[in-house]
């Protein structure tokens, strides 16, 4: 299943290596066939395994190093919500691979795109079979690299880049909580195997005080995929890209891929009651305020991107309740409406248009009521969320660093000093 | 005060003049620069809004190669520049003419600076010619070519500060400001709009952002709460605080219009949409929001004050922030004179051009080598573009002149099979080609697409009523579509929903099934059965001033419209009367391609309205009082042709009489066959559709299939490659293949003696080609600065506009997808008249004359009864002796087009011979 996004990429990427550029029509072939190859697989799988739930489900690809006792395996896990989760990010793949195809038809960056969607694909089907830390952490690179790369797709206008970079930079901050605790529990518990996590109790064989460790640095990798308060302002900001990209990350998967490995942690959770407590709140506290937000917001893509939080917000709360099957259900269920709005998000006027014939009369409620100035222009200003990273995070770490710098310079000198002006 | 008012209202004119897209009108996009001469405006304009005044070189050079400029038009270009200063010699026995096209014809690489350095250091530029480099460099030396010297425009304080600092206040404030202008114009995209919008823009700011939470939008916004509670205190209002900001900035009053135009068009699209707003309230999709240019430039100073003083902490500036502008300006280095090898590189591509060896080279003394350097300092990059693109819109503008008068013209039928009266769109050049190929009795027409009918309509299932005429008239008449009520019952009502539901999923997969499924949707709404009512009722209408036409109103409408076509004595049976417009999904540019003459709406109900009126027993008789008298067995029949899926629909079949049945059956079955091959015609400019060997139902199939794909950028060709008009009869234009860049309007001068008609329909036609064509062609010069880019980025904002990506400026023009296969030129406007007529009709219209005076458009003039053919511009008439022979192609116009992609010549299409 992970092979099936694999061929694509090679092709393409080896094309381009070779200085050849593959045709649309040849781009579209292999992305079509691989993904459907991809789809059937993952299908079957799940058939196979709904039929026959007593089968084992680690698949083992041997194991990629070692270093002393440690083993870093190439694990894969097939039961039911990992072969669930990937049938449902081929099949929106597959929407979106069509949809593309003729969306950015001769468009400068064609392949460029394709190159990067597979990458994506590979990344979150990684992450949805991923059976150790290390191939859950190989995808979850993919899947952040491949995001910033298409949110960075129109690479010459500055603004662009500019909010590619942010979400470059939240994404790097979660990914070393992530990468913390892959290091957390290879420490403690010998192996980055996730079955542990997966199936037994893992707080009983960690004890709660561990569990509560790996549990919050997950939750920081889960808060910064999933834009979970306080890093929800790169999520607007991610809007840069084609509305396909836009649909399939930020609508459809990237967006769920924080919940989804939440969900593969719960057991975690069991018996951590204040993990569990922090994740509600996050997950309350991330609802309601975007809730509010999306209410003001003007544009399409940015209405959207809250109402999608919104709701990511409330799967999180419904994980760390413990109600792990509807949670499952709320994603599934999300990520196919959500992708569906997005890919029509330019079709707003047209729609709006029928909707009021329909109605015969202004369609939507308008509602003018007195709110006050300041929950107004906090909703307005998106909370004030980037500015608050600026100020507690960012400008810090300036000091920090220009501190550092500083100090580097009176100790050892200034080797470059006479190269600059 | 009310000097602030007047120098907001001149800064306005440099802004886009697009209002909310949901109805787009094309207009010219340097609508302001339309006094000056074109050539001089495009180059002003480009500079003072960033963008390119012309194609880049090699585009042009590209044409030369392939032959669509020809050397011919380049000494004809030439000759017209130099005048009699071609034959003067410039050096060493070379003439000016001879420099001058040797450089139009090969160019010098454009190179300066860092470029040109590692050119000569690490390329083989010079290799074989470093004597003449050498020579070149001296001759340099002595020439006393005066330096460049190019004043340094006065900027904003933020480039000052950015050109010396790393900091950048329009960082912090940019997305302050649109996310603030973008809710407070917002039609209904929020759900909770902004509240207290009836302050105004400057008041609503005033109330948000001195709320000591606006404290929390950066570090930067500290000083703005101040800013805004002293405005407050001191009840300044949007003009006193835009007063009080520009001398807090320290700008001098000489300098403020100047100042404020590069403030406004920081966030061009954003202050343009201000401004439509403000100007055109009853533009605005849903609600007017009071909007005022002078309100919105408030808004911004007061941020950038606020961010300014900032910066200038950040930096380490010292002083008051009224000082800073004059402190950076006199920090900043004076522009350099250019280095030698700078002036010595295009001398040095001349010199081989001319060859020029490095002897000769270096025998110049000081006056000859002022004298080379100058002259080839005089053709620079912009004037080698300037100069190829007339020769490149003369190659074009000949062989259309070329086709024109050596077309063998046939006089129409005594009473035709039928007729069909379309708008003058250039893409119905096509749609009649083929209706005419397919049944050779047919005559057809064109007008303006709204057939006279100026209206407020709507329709049975419309929940709004919406303007129907060119965007100049506004009309004063209401007319409703009424008939049986939707007929869904409650149990018809879930079943819908859910076909919804799965259309959305079969909209992305399967666009062509999702085609099916709409219609049996409308179908089942059932709207059968809906008449339009257009006879005069009381009561006052919803908009404008009456319900309804007068039966003599419609007898003029009715006139007006047909006399001029000469169409009295030859009624058919059956005048069909099609409309125009174009469906599309994922499109919020939808409208740009619907019908310019119906203001950006569908013309079919226009059609629809002028059939019944023309039917009108009362409006005939009438008729037949004035002179124009329509046979008792001749039915008006209305219509709609969508341009982009090729539906062709009827309206009020039932009503034909029966002794028209078989005509009705006809023209519906030459309908079809021409429908399918204009699909097949405009599917040779897709990549994506069939090849041109399937048959012509395929290709009808994939132009359905575009317009209802969601996923589909291009749903049609909309005008790109529009280029030349005519206005004239058609037989003058009939049997030609214009390869749909034609505008055709039919006039018919023998019933026109004193050329009244051809002014007020010139007067009428002009603003909506000149809007097309020119907004088409600076699209696609610049496609990013005057266009809006890709569509893929865009973002749907306040139902106004769309944004690229998350937030950003309002992105006003038309869509890179819509100007792919465009070629820029400007349009020519061929009138069958004669010369003296035309010239007369020019002059009694104002707009008309300056664009003919200032070039923005080419006017000729096709002598009614002679062959012959005059040029005409603000010099005079210019007679035009045909050049080159027209081709001629026997077949149905698929043997000339097929397999080929690229735009194709101008040719006579004769039938096969059997």
């Amino acid at each position: 299943m992970c092979l099936a996004p694999l061929v694509p990429l090679a092709l393409l990427s080896g094309a381009a290596v070779f200085g050849r550029r593959a045709s649309e029509n040849a781009v579209a072939a292999t992305i079509r066939t691989s993904i459907i190859a991809g789809s059937i697989a993952a299908g079957v799988a799940l058939v196979e395994r709904i039929a026959n739930p007593s089968a084992t489900s680690l698949l083992s690809y041997g194991q990629w190093f070692s270093y002393g006792e440690d083993a870093f395996r190439l694990d894969f896990v097939a039961d039911a919500p990992a072969l669930g989760f990937a049938l449902l990010s081929t099949g929106i793949c597959g929407v979106v691979a069509a949809f593309s195809l003729s969306y950015l038809h001769r468009e400068r960056g064609f392949h460029r795109y394709f190159v990067q969607f597979c990458l994506f694909t590979l990344g979150i089907t990684l992450v949805a079979l991923a059976g150790s830390i290390e191939v859950l952490f190989a995808g979850w690179e993919l899947l952040g690299l491949s995001s910033v790369l298409l949110v960075g797709f129109f690479h010459e206008r500055p603004a662009t880049v500019a909010n590619a970079l942010r979400v470059f930079t939240v994404y790097r901050a979660s990914d070393a909580a992530m990468l913390s605790a892959a290091v957390l529990l290879h420490h403690w518990a010998g192996s980055g195997s996730l079955s542990l996590l997966f199936s037994g109790a893992p707080t009983a064989a960690l004890g709660p005080g561990r569990s509560l460790a790996i549990v919050l640095l997950l939750m920081i990798a889960v808060a910064g995929k999933s834009a979970l308060l306080p890093f929800s302002g790169w999520l607007p900001r991610a809007m840069e890209g084609p509305t396909s990209s836009s649909a399939v990350y930020y609508g459809a998967l990237s967006i769920h891929a924080g919940c989804f490995l939440l969900l593969r942690a719960e057991p975690l959770l069991v018996g951590v009651w204040l993990a569990r407590l922090l994740a509600a709140l996050a997950g309350a506290m991330t609802a309601l305020y975007a809730a509010l937000t999306m209410r003001v917001q003007s544009d399409v893509k940015s209405r959207l991107s809250y109402a999608a939080l919104t709701q990511v917000g409330i799967i999180v709360i419904e994980i760390s309740l413990g109600w792990t099957t509807l949670a499952f259900l709320h994603i599934v269920a999300h990520a196919s409406l959500r992708l569906l709005q997005f890919l029509g998000a330019p079709n707003v006027l047209h729609d709006l248009h029928e909707l009021e014939d329909r109605a015969g009369g202004r369609a939507g409620r308008r509602v003018t009521r007195k709110l006050p100035a300041w929950l107004y222009l906090f909703a307005l200003e998106r909370g004030f969320v980037d500015a608050l990273l600026d100020r507690m995070v960012v400008r810090p770490f300036f000091v920090v660093a220009g501190w550092l710098d500083r100090l580097d310079r009176r100790l050892v000198g200034a080797p470059d000093e006479g190269g600059r002006r | 005060m009310t000097d602030i008012a007047h120098l907001v209202d001149h800064v306005a004119h440099v802004l886009p003049a697009q209002g909310p897209i949901g109805v787009f009108i094309h207009h010219n996009t340097l609508h302001a620069w339309e006094d000056q001469r074109f050539e001089d405006a495009v180059v002003r304009a480009a500079r003072r809004l960033g963008c390119q005044p012309f194609l880049p070189e090699d585009a042009y050079r590209e044409e030369l190669r392939r032959g669509r400029i020809g050397h011919r038009d380049v000494d004809a270009v030439l000759e017209e520049a130099l005048a009699a200063r071609a034959d003067e010699a410039v050096v060493d026995g070379i003439t000016r003419r001879e420099l001058w096209r040797l450089l139009l014809l090969h160019g010098i690489p454009e190179a300066r600076g860092a470029r040109l350095s590692w050119l000569l250091s690490e390329t083989d530029v010079l290799e074989g010619h470093t004597d003449l480099w050498e020579a070149c460099l001296k001759a340099i030396g002595r020439s006393s070519h005066p330096p460049w010297s190019i004043a340094p425009p006065r900027r904003r304080h933020r480039d000052l500060l950015v050109a010396t600092s790393d900091v950048d206040p329009d960082e912090w404030t940019r997305p302050v400001q649109i996310r603030f202008v973008g809710a407070y114009l917002d039609q209904g995209l929020a759900r909770w709009p902004m509240p207290g919008r009836e302050r105004g823009m400057y008041g609503c700011f005033l109330s948000f952002y001195g709320d000591s939470a606006a404290r929390r939008c950066g570090a930067w916004a500290a000083g703005l709460v101040d800013l805004v509670v002293d405005d407050r205190r001191a009840g300044r209002d949007g003009a006193a605080s835009l007063v009080r900001s520009l001398e807090d900035l320290g700008v001098p009053p000489t300098e403020w219009q100047e100042f404020l135009e590069n403030e406004a068009l920081w966030l061009r699209g954003w202050a343009g949409m201000v401004r439509q707003l403000e100007t055109r309230p009853d533009r605005a999709p849903a609600l007017a929001v009071p909007a005022r240019l002078v309100d919105y430039l408030a808004v911004q100073l007061l941020l950038s004050r606020a961010a300014l003083r900032h910066a200038m902490g950040l930096a380490r500036i010292e002083g008051p922030l009224s000082q800073l502008r004059t402190n950076l300006q006199a920090h900043e280095p004076a522009p350099a004179p250019p280095p030698a090898t700078e002036r010595a590189w295009p001398v040095f591509h001349a010199a081989q051009l001319c060859g020029l060896s490095a002897d000769r080279v270096a025998v110049l003394d000081a006056e000859k080598a002022t004298v080379l350097e100058t002259e080839v300092a005089q053709i620079d990059g912009l004037v080698r573009r300037r100069l190829l693109h007339v020769a490149f819109e003369r190659r074009l503008r000949h062989r259309f002149y070329d086709a024109l008068l050596q077309n063998v013209p046939r006089p129409p039928a005594r009473r035709p099979a039928f007729q069909a009266m379309f708008c003058l769109d250039d893409r119905e050049e096509s749609f009649r080609r083929h209706l005419e190929e397919v049944e050779p009795d047919v005559e057809t027409f064109g007008t303006a697409g709204f057939f006279g009918v100026a209206m407020y309509f709507r329709a049975a299932h419309a929940a709004h009523a919406r303007p129907l005429c060119p965007v100049v008239l506004k009309p004063e008449h209401y007319v409703a579509e009424v008939g049986d009520a939707a007929t869904s019952s409650p149990i018809l009502r879930p079943v819908l929903a859910a076909l919804r539901m799965t259309a959305l999923v079969l909209r992305v997969l399967f666009p062509w099934l999702h085609r099916n499924v709409s219609r049996l949707q409308h179908a089942l709404s059932g709207h059968a059965g809906a008449r339009l009512r257009i006879d005069r009722a009381q009561g006052t209408p919803p908009l404008g001033k009456h319900v309804g036409f007068t039966v003599d109103e419609m007898a003029d409408i009715v006139r007006g419209q047909l006399a001029p076509l000469g169409i009295a004595g030859r009624f058919a049976r059956l005048v069909l009367v099609l409309g125009h417009g174009s469906t599309s999904l994922n499109n919020p540019q939808e409208s740009a391609y619907d019908c310019g003459a119906c203001g950006g709406g569908r013309g079919g109900p226009n059609g629809r309205a002028f059939a019944q009126m023309a039917n009108d027993p009362r409006v005939r008789a009438r008729l037949a009082g004035r002179g124009l008298p329509i046979p008792e067995d001749t039915w008006f029949v209305g219509g709609q042709r969508n341009s982009a899926n090729n539906d062709v629909d009827l309206y009020d079949e039932d009503l034909v009489p029966d002794a028209l049945r078989d005509d009705l059956e006809r023209v519906r079955r030459t309908l079809e066959i021409a429908r399918r091959r204009e699909s097949h015609e405009r599917c040779r400019r897709f990549e994506s559709a069939p090849p041109s060997w399937f048959p012509e139902a395929a290709s009808l199939l994939h132009v359905q299939a575009r317009s209802a794909d969601l996923a589909q950028p291009r749903p049609e060709c909309g005008h790109a490659t529009n280029a030349v008009c005519v206005i004239g009869r058609r037989s003058c234009t009939r049997g030609l293949f214009l390869d749909r860049r034609a505008f055709l309007v039919s006039y018919d001068a023998t019933c026109d003696a004193d050329g009244a008609a051809l002014a007020r329909l010139l007067a009428a036609v002009t603003p909506v080609l000149a809007g097309i064509n020119l907004e088409y062609f600076f699209g696609f010069l610049d496609p990013t600065g005057y266009g809006c880019g890709t569509k893929l980025p865009h973002n749907v904002t306040g139902l106004l506009g769309v944004m690229d990506g998350a937030q950003s400026d309002l992105r006003t023009g038309l869509p890179w997808q819509m100007l792919e296969i465009h070629e820029p030129v400007r349009l020519t406007i061929l009138v069958e008249a004669t010369p003296e007529v035309l010239r007369r009709a020019v002059e009694r219209d104002a707009y008309l004359g300056r664009l003919v005076r200032g070039r923005w458009l080419y006017l000729a003039a096709l002598h009614p009864t002679e062959r012959r053919l005059f040029e005409i511009d603000d010099a005079g008439e210019h007679p035009y002796a045909v050049e080159e022979p027209l081709p001629v192609v026997r077949g149905p116009s698929r043997t000339h087009y097929a397999g080929h992609a690229e735009h194709l010549p101008f040719v006579r299409i004769e039938p096969e011979v059997a």
